[in-house]
Order: C-alpha cells, then structure tokens, then sequence
C-alpha cells in the first residue's frame, strides 16, 4: 500500500467495532492495538527511538495501578480505592528478587509520591525499570485521580530485538471518533519519531483482542 | 633396480597429467587411477606401521599422491570412499610428529575434499576446530584458523547454514564455559569476532559466547571478550563501509566520453562494460534492504545480570580472582558503565567504587570521568550521584589547580549533569560557573558548556544575571522547570501547534490547489508509488473532520476568519459523502468570552494530531518550522547560525553513542602552549591534520598533484628557469621598431590561425 488516508482508517475501523461488538461479541472487553512494521531502518545507525505520548481518552480502563507513597498518598488512594504500600511494606519485600517480580507483574503502572520515588531504585533495586514499569512521581499538589488517568492514558513506542512492535491504543466500547483519534494520534507521533518518517514504516495494522487484523498502510 | 626407479619418477612427474587426463575422462582413466590410488594405499600403511622412521623420499611421494587423489576423488565417489576417513585418521593422531609440509596438504585435502562436497562442513569442522585448539604449532593454528573461517564464510556465501552455525557457536560456547581458567578461549572469541565482522553471526547466540567470555577467568580472554562488546559494532560497520567502497566511484559518463574520444579497443569495450556492471551492481545494492543489525549491546539477554557480573567479578572485590592490570580495568569499566547508561540499569554500588579513582593524580583519570558520565542515566537517585560530583569539584576545580585538570573536572561534571540535572545543587553550580571568567580558554568554554546546560534544565539554580534572556522568560511564563526524579516527559509532536498555524496561514492557496493535488496524486501513484506523489497532497483530513461539526453552520459566517472559512466551503463541497460527522458543542457559540476563545482554539490545534494523517510534506514542514521557530530571528545572524549549529550538534549526539575520555578532556588542548616541533610540524603540513597551517595554495597544489593533473602554461612560465628568460629579456630592449613590427604582427597571425600548430 502506497499511502494512508482518513477514510480509509475510519472503514477500517467500523469493520473493527462492528466485528467485535455486533459479529462476535466477546465476554471481555476487548483491547484495540496498533501494530507496526518498520522498514529501512537500520537500528545500530539509525539509533533506537523510544517515546512516549499521551492519547485524549484511556485506552484500556482496566489498567491495574498501585500508589507507592508515604502516609498522605495512601489515604488519598484509598479514598480513590487503588491499592497502595508504604516504603515499610516495600522494605519487607527484602530486596527478594522473586517478590518484586511478582510485585512488577500484579501492577501494569506505578505511581510513586515525590519524597519516596528516590528511595526506589534502593529499595527496590533494578526489579520494576527491568520491567519497564519505574513509578511515575505524584507531588502532594497534584491531584491523584488526575495523574492516574494521565497514567493510564500514556502509551510508550519503544523498539526492542525486533523491527516491529504494537502498542495498545484503544478498545472496542470506546466509540469510532474516539478510536480513530487515538490512533491518528498514535500514527502521527510515531512517524514524527522516525528519522525517515514515512520512509521507515512497513506496515500499520490494527487488530482487537480477537478480531482479524486490519490493515491501514 | 636403475630402470625400477627411472619408472618411478616417470610416473611421478606425470601425476598431474593424469590428474588432468582423469578430469576429462573418468571412465577410461580408471585403471591407472586405481594403481596410483593402491600405492597410496601402500604408502598409507607403511606410514602408519612407523610414522617417525619414514623417509624423506617416501613423505613426498606420499603428500604428492594425497594431493592427486583429493583432487580427482570426486570422480571415483566409490573407490577412494575411505580416503577421507583416511586423512582425518593420519591428522588426528600424527599431528604433533607429522611432516610440516605434509600436514599442511592433509588439511588442505581436507578443505579440497570439503570444497567437492565429498564430506560436510561440520565434518571438517569437527576436525579442524579441536586441532586448532590443541595444536602446539603456531603455523599450523595460523592455517586452521584462516581454513576454518573461510569454509564457515563459504557454506554461509548463499544462503545462511544455521544449522552449521547453531553448531559452532555451541561448541564455542561451550569451549569458554568447559573450562573458563584456560586461555583457549580466546579462540572461540576469535572466530566469534571474525563472524561478528563479517555479518555472519548477528544474533544473539553470538552474543552470548561473547558474554561468557567477557564473564571467564582469563584475564587475555575477558579483555577480548570486553573489547568486542566496546568495539566490535564499530568494526562491522566499517568492514560494511569498506566492502561497497572497494567497488570505488566510477562516474559512468566520464568512461563514455572517453569512450568516445579514445582508439576502441575490444579491451576498453568491455572495460567500459565491467564498469557498467558495477555501477548497476551498487545501485541494485543500495536499494537492498538494510540488514537487521542491532549492536551486541542490544543483544544481550540479560544486561542488568550481565554488568552486575562483571562489576562483582572483575572490579569490585579488592582481590578478583582474574587479575587484570589498569589499562584492562578500565575497559571492563567501560563496559560495565556503558551497559548501566544505555540500558538504564540500577547499580548502585558501581558509583562508590568510582570515588577513590577521582583525584587528579589518578592515571588516565578522564577515562574514568568518562564511565562514571556514561554510567549515569536519569534513574540513577541524584543522592548517590552527589559526593562524586562534589569530590570532582573539589579535587580538580580549583584556582590552583592546572588549566586541563580544572577543565576535565568541569567537563566531566558537565556530562554527568546532562544525564541527571538532579546531581546538582545550587551553591555548587554557582560556583562553578563563576570559571567562566577564567582565563584560559579550556576551562571557560567548560563552564559556560555547563552554565548553558543548566539555563536548559534548571536555570532556577543560576545565578539572575547568569540565566540569559530566554531562560528568565521561560522562567517567568512558568515554564521553565526542571523535571522531577523518574519523571518521563511524555512526548509530544514537536512544533505541530506552527504547523497548524501555518496550515491555517497557507489555508487559502491549499484549498484551491488540494483537488488538483488529488488528481495529480492518483495518476503518479500507478507509475510510482513512492513519496514523490505523496507530497502533493496536503491532507485530506478536512472532508471528515471530525472536531468540526455540523451545527456551526447556520452562526458560522459571523465569526470565523477567512481561513476558517476557507475550510468550511471546501467542507460544504464534501458534505454529500459526509456522514460520520459528530456534533461538537464546543464550537457553535458565537459569544464567546476572550478566554474560553483561547483554550477552544488550543483544543482545535491538538485536533490536528487526532483527525488527520501528517503526510511526507508535513513532516518536512513540521521540521523546518521546528529549526527556525527556536531560533528567533531578531538575534544577529552569526549567532544564529552558531546556535543552529549547536544544535545539530546536541541532535547528533545520543545516548546510546559512547563517551570518550576525548570528551572530557574537551578543549584542553586549547589551553597548552605547543612546542617548537608541533607548530614546524603544522606549517610544513601533516599527512595526518586536517588544519594543518600551510597556506591554501600549497594545500590546493598538492591536491592537483595527487589527483595527477599537469600544470597550467602560465605556472610552467612561472617555474621556467631564470637563466633561459634572461636571453630573450636582454635582447628584448635593444629590438629595432621593424623587429618590433614584425613581432607584434607575428603574433596577430598567429592568434587568427588559432596558435602555433593551427586549431584546425
């Protein structure tokens, strides 16, 4: 495919929603992901890019977050009802390389107050950025809700032993404007990391959970 | 027994005859084969009843018909089916005690029998690999390593041979890990590098045998292992570089117009076409596909195990089992630091080991500034990185202390800061910068590198007057500040609110022209399906938009500039296929406050990001608004340029490049005086400087020179000896007005025939 227009995004989309919620309507909500294929790249010349942009809605609510904090975030949390541990239950985690793992793996995010997030790498040790998920700092000032959605709502491009990779950047019960906003936005950004724009990307296909992959370049 | 002989060396001088008369006719050539063969056979027994008493006489006879044999067995498969066994047989156990010359044909038979595919790589390679290793015979290993490389680049010359691959990594893995304490290793680390060179081995199995090395107990072996992960990256791509370069430029029109000019010779004839070959040739390769080659860094399986090894077993006990002197240190140093950066590891303890190393009377102190730079990241707490910044400020960066130790300390501190802006506190920062008055030229330049850094990422610690106009404004718009510890600023497309802008400044002519484009667009994309055709197009975003609704359409003309308006009688247009359009009540308020207009308006500009495609043309765009935007243009141009030079700089530069002690010691070389012999050096040109201080005649001399070209006529009467002018100069005074006629008529003539020999 030579080139990648709006409408047809959007066709592409509505054969996609109208799959997943019409045709064969999952038990799950299903998760809408943007795959890529990179091509003319050369990763050792070219460096590797990574980034990351935040997108205008959540794409997947479902998105499991724990507040790292000291006494005042974790009351914050618990009024907000997301879990949350002190640096006492993170010091009782001992440094154990198997429970920070698991730690790593209950959570998809962290969210770290400003006094204890300097603590962490001390605390913790390499377990949670090995993992790709090193807190992001909350200060007393800001409002907790708020930097969780901004959480939730951040998507990372990063390239690792592969030329491609996916991202998710919606799902299905979000309605076709805000999908498609989502993954125009998730395009364009992307090809504003690239050192070649256009030149450097294969392929852009977006696939739900369990419906068919669609093709938009 | 005379005649016996003379037949003997009859037949031995005919060997190669027959080896050629059997390549021509197998069949009818057999008998005298299978006599030769059977005195092989003989021979072969013979030698291996008493291989240390066997003649002189005998060894030759015996290496000639090995080589005859190996070189025609492909024709008889079914009789010589034992002679491969055979050789392996006699190399296997004779080894150490055979005749050097006959050893060396035994392994060439080998690769020869290897080339005819009478037995397989691995065989060969099985053979070879573990004599390579046990032999104690240096010119023999020379020779099985070289074999053994170019038979693995053979069997991978079409297509790769993973199987064949698969294998030889394994058994070079497990000849590191077997016994990690020998020195043999480096064998595997050897072949492994050869293969990483040559783009053979790319993947991550490669990496590993590199790994194991880098982890084992010998010093010899651990140094390779390190310097193929800090070098061998470089290296591939330069044996790449040099591998499109050996074809050489060949400027195609240049031979077809000599073509034209010279005597046509057959050989220039297909000169001319071999050069045409190769020209198709490197363009064909230029349009290839890049190879997928990702650094060893990147490969690695598990870097935060891996440098954590490293920095446990070799650098940090005071008594490592492997002892490794300074110089190997460093590099492992290296290594480790570069790992912790570029994966952004958590190693803690890697920045105390550093703080005894950071004195000025430390040997090859700059390199160890340099890791300690490089092993910083922006997960690294700002607590650990603190008395190490602090010890450098007081160790190097004071008035008494020499011009390039305070300029490496700054320096150093300096990149250290880029990495975690955090390290820094104020009085600190303050203090430093106040060098930038300092009088040598090194140390000034590396405090203004760090006062210019921190009117970036923090110029609230600066100084007032230091933090420069762009900085204080940013300040006061509230802007300005720092990040936090472990923040990821989340990434935005660069500049698109200009683009925007100038989208909506551009808007009239881009409506007008945008069908045009399409149509354009749709012809092109059948011939070409490349950019080319693409860049017409603006967008065609604005038929579907999904931000702009339809209920502004009866308050519309009220309000909106001409722009605006502009794009929505192009919508009106495109309204009949338009159905997914959603109301947007954001914008059909025609009283609008002041206020809520600016925050609509920077709603409507994010819009553009979510509603349509950044074509090619955008992104160009989008770049160079982005250049110039940052660069005001009140400042003078000089300075613009500079800054824009800068920049492309900083952009060059990335993370994942190393840092070399060359950095660190930056611009010292400013600050030190040079020696008579440097500056005669510079002024009568070095091959290997750049700027040397020749005038740029010479320089352009020379250059002429070494492309070969002659000298013009005017710099030939230039160079003409004195004592032959001084004739004509002489006489020249004393000519009479009829000679002078005669002359100057001369010479019209002359010019009108078109010179002495006539332009005819």
């Amino acid at each position: 495919m030579s080139k990648i227009t709006v409408a047809g995004v959007r066709t592409n989309v509505q054969q996609l929603l109208h799959y997943s919620n019409e045709e064969k309507k999952r038990n799950f909500l299903e998760t809408v992901e943007l795959q890529i294929g990179l091509k003319n790249y050369d990763p050792q010349r070219d460096k590797r890019f990574s980034g990351t942009v935040k997108l205008p809605r959540v794409p997947r609510p479902g998105m499991s977050v724990c507040i790292l904090g000291d006494q005042h975030d974790i009351d914050r949390a618990k009024h907000l009802g997301i879990d949350a541990m002190s640096s006492e239950d993170l010091k009782k985690l001992n440094k154990n390389k198997k429970l920070i793992k698991k730690l790593a793996r209950k959570y998809d995010a962290f969210v770290a107050s400003e006094t204890l997030i300097k603590q962490i790498p001390r605390l913790l040790g390499p377990g949670l950025s090995k993992a790709g998920k090193f807190p992001t700092p909350v200060s007393h000032a800001e409002d907790l809700n708020n930097k969780i959605t901004e959480v939730k709502s951040t998507i990372k491009f990063q390239l690792k032993k592969v030329l491609c990779m996916g991202v998710a950047v919606g799902n299905v019960d979000m309605t076709e404007d805000e999908l498609i906003g989502n993954i125009m936005l998730s395009i364009n950004y992307l090809v504003s990391l690239l050192k070649k724009g256009w030149q450097n990307v294969g392929s852009l296909t977006i696939k739900g959970t369990m419906s068919p992959p669609k093709r938009l370049y | 027994m005379k005649r016996k002989r003379g037949a003997l060396e009859k037949v031995d001088v005919d060997l190669p005859n027959l080896q050629h008369k059997i390549k021509t006719d197998p069949t009818s050539y057999q008998d005298e084969f299978i006599n030769q063969y059977s005195q092989y056979q003989s021979l072969h027994e013979l030698f291996l009843q008493s291989p240390t008493t066997t003649d002189d006489s005998g060894i030759i006879r015996l290496r000639d018909l090995i080589d005859f044999v190996s070189h025609v067995a492909d024709c008889y498969p079914r009789i010589t089916g034992a002679f491969p066994s055979d050789l392996i047989g006699l190399l296997e156990k004779h080894h150490a005690t055979l005749e050097a010359e006959l050893r060396d044909k035994i392994v060439g038979s080998l690769v020869l029998l290897r080339k005819k595919e009478l037995i397989d790589s691995t065989k060969l390679l099985n053979v070879l690999w573990p004599l390579l290793i046990s032999t104690p015979s240096k010119s023999l290993r020379a020779l099985l390593f070289q074999k053994i490389l170019s038979d693995l680049r053979n069997s991978n010359a079409k297509t790769t041979n993973h199987k064949l691959n698969r294998m030889m990594q394994t058994t070079c893995y497990n000849l590191i890990v077997s016994n990690p304490t020998s020195s043999k290793g480096l064998w595997s680390v050897k072949v492994t590098r050869e293969m990483w060179k040559r783009q053979i081995w790319t993947d991550a199995k490669a990496v590993s045998i590199m790994e194991a090395a880098a982890l084992s107990k010998d010093a010899k072996v651990v140094t390779s292992g390190v310097r193929f992960f800090l070098g061998g990256d470089q290296e591939r791509e330069e044996a790449a570089e040099e591998d499109s370069d050996d074809e050489g430029d060949v400027d195609m029109s240049k031979l077809r117009h000599q073509a034209g000019i010279n005597k046509k010779t057959g050989k220039r004839d297909k000169e001319l076409k071999a050069a045409a070959a190769r020209v198709k040739r490197k363009e064909r390769k230029k349009n290839a596909p890049h190879p997928l080659n990702f650094s060893a860094l990147h490969l690695l399986h598990d870097p935060q195990g891996f440098a954590e090894k490293l920095f446990q077993q070799h650098l940090q006990p005071s008594q490592p089992q492997v002892r490794l002197n300074l110089e190997q240190k460093l590099i492992v140093l290296q290594l480790v630091s570069r790992l912790v950066g570029l994966h952004k590891l958590t190693l803690i303890p890697l920045y105390s080991y550093f703080i005894k190393y950071l004195t000025p009377r430390q040997p090859s102190v700059t390199s160890f500034l340099a890791s300690l730079a490089q092993a910083t990241h922006s997960l690294v707490p700002p607590d650990v990185l603190e008395p190490l910044v602090q010890k450098i400020a007081n160790e190097f960066v004071s008035e008494a202390a020499a011009a390039e130790v305070a300029s490496a300390g700054l320096n150093g501190i300096r990149e250290i800061c880029v990495r975690q802006p955090l390290t820094m506190n104020e009085t600190l920062l303050q203090d430093l910068v106040q060098y930038r008055k300092s009088k040598d030229k090194g140390v000034q330049m590396a405090a203004r590198g760090l006062m210019s850094l921190y009117r970036e990422v923090g110029a609230e610690m600066l100084k007032r007057r230091d933090r420069g106009r762009d900085a204080a404004l940013k300040l006061r718009a509230g802007t300005g500040q720092g990040t936090r510890f472990g923040e990821v600023q989340s990434g935005e497309i660069e500049g698109l609110e200009l683009l925007e802008k100038w989208k909506e400044e551009q808007g009239l002519d881009e409506e007008e022209d945008e069908a045009k484009g399409w149509e354009n667009w749709d012809a092109q994309s059948d011939s070409d399906d490349s950019e080319g055709g693409w860049i017409n197009v603006e967008s065609d975003g604005e038929d579907i938009d999904v931000s702009d609704s339809e209920d502004e359409k009866p308050k519309k003309a009220a309000k909106e500039t001409p722009a605006e308006k502009a794009k929505d009688s192009d919508k009106e247009n495109a309204e009949a296929g338009n159905k997914d359009e959603t109301p947007d009540a954001s914008r059909n308020t025609a009283s609008l406050e002041p206020q809520e207009a600016v925050r609509r308006e920077e709603a409507r500009m994010s819009n553009l990001a979510t509603t349509r495609i950044l074509t090619p043309a955008d992104l160009a765009k989008l770049h160079e608004l982005r250049t110039s935007a940052a660069i005001t243009s009140s400042m003078p141009s000089a300075k613009r340029r500079r800054l824009q030079q800068q920049q492309q700089q900083n952009s060059a530069r990335h993370a994942d490049d190393a840092l070399t002690s060359a950095d660190i010691e930056g611009l010292a070389s400013l600050s030190n005086k040079q020696t008579k012999e440097e500056k005669i050096r510079m002024a009568k040109g070095d091959p290997d400087e750049k700027n040397d201080h020749r005038s740029t005649t010479a320089r352009r001399k020379e250059k002429k020179e070494a492309e070969g070209k002659s000298t013009t006529n005017k710099e030939k009467a230039r160079k003409k000896n004195f004592m032959m002018t001084l004739g004509k100069a002489k006489k020249k005074g004393k000519r009479s007005l009829m000679e002078h006629r005669k002359i100057l008529k001369a010479h019209v003539d002359r010019g009108k025939k078109g010179g002495r020999r006539g332009n005819r």
